[in-house]
């Protein structure tokens, strides 16, 4: 491809993905202005290793993956969580997995059956936001693309480098998760309130 | 008459179902029955259908002017 078609390609591809590349940054930073500068690093990066895309149907999957690299070289360092590792290491977290999935989710679904659902249809963005953010990165950066944005498991894998089971794993741990934090945050539960003995 | 897959092989495809991950189509149609006959797993799918859906309009987000200015600009120097 001629330099200027490719140019003109790479534009094209960055137009159109521009406002995901910033939800998905302002998601994984959750700072406005360093979402910003990973975008524009990003598109910077992405440039210089655009002889690295092999497949131009893939310049999707592709570009995220590059944002998720600057993300992990450039801003994680400066707020990692190292704990977050042992998510999904080993088979015990299978069997949490699903044991947290079924408790938790008969109990919101429970809850979401009866009169009090208003609360959840309810839901300000903001506290689904702070639902979102309060995620450990591993889930969050699944449930970002995958629910999102609309990644497939597959493509999700090839952003973040991870197999495709593991993002499945990852988006129903995130999911129960992110229920877990709205379950807790409505109006009565005991995690919500001030406790008296 | 279909056979019923049962609460526990529904819970199991219930995320690939929601996220579109199911391509096999007798296993759709086994799904989808299921749910057409279980209030339970029809009101859960419903629920996380309602999330899903609360969670994609909060979190997708149009980017800032300044940002798409300062990007095109960085184009342009390619």
């Amino acid at each position: 491809m001629h330099i200027n078609d490719l140019k003109a390609f790479f534009s094209t591809g960055v137009e159109q993905n521009i406002d995901a590349l910033y939800s998905v940054a302002l998601r994984l930073t959750r700072k406005n202005v360093d979402a910003e500068d990973l975008v524009a690093e990003t598109v910077a990066k992405a440039w210089g290793a655009i002889d690295t895309l092999n497949d131009q149907d893939r310049f999707r999957p592709w570009l995220f993956r590059i944002l998720h690299n600057v993300f992990v070289s450039d801003y994680r360092k400066m707020t990692i969580r190292p704990v977050e590792a042992s998510f999904d290491q080993g088979d015990d977290s299978d069997d949490e997995l699903a044991s947290l999935l079924n408790e938790q989710s008969d109990d919101f679904l429970v809850w979401w059956s009866n009169p009090e659902r208003a609360y959840f249809n309810d839901l300000l963005g903001d506290q689904l936001l702070d639902a979102i953010d309060n995620l450990p990165e591993a889930f969050r950066s699944v449930v970002v693309l995958v629910n999102v944005e609309g990644f497939t498991y597959d493509e999700t894998a090839e952003v973040l480098g991870i197999a495709p089971g593991t993002v499945r794993s990852r988006m129903k741990r995130g999911r129960t998760l992110l229920q877990k934090s709205l379950w807790e945050q409505r109006p009565g539960s005991q995690e919500n309130t001030s406790h008296e003995t | 008459m279909k056979h019923d897959i049962g609460c526990l092989s529904a819970i199991e495809a219930f995320y690939a179902y929601l996220d579109g991950e199911l391509d096999d189509p007798e296993l759709i149609a086994d799904f989808e029955h299921h749910l057409a006959h279980c209030r339970s797993c029809f009101s859960r799918i419903e629920m996380e259908k309602t999330l899903n859906k609360r969670i994609r309009s909060s979190a997708k987000r149009e980017s800032p002017e300044d940002l798409r200015d300062r990007v095109s600009k960085l184009m342009e120097k390619f």
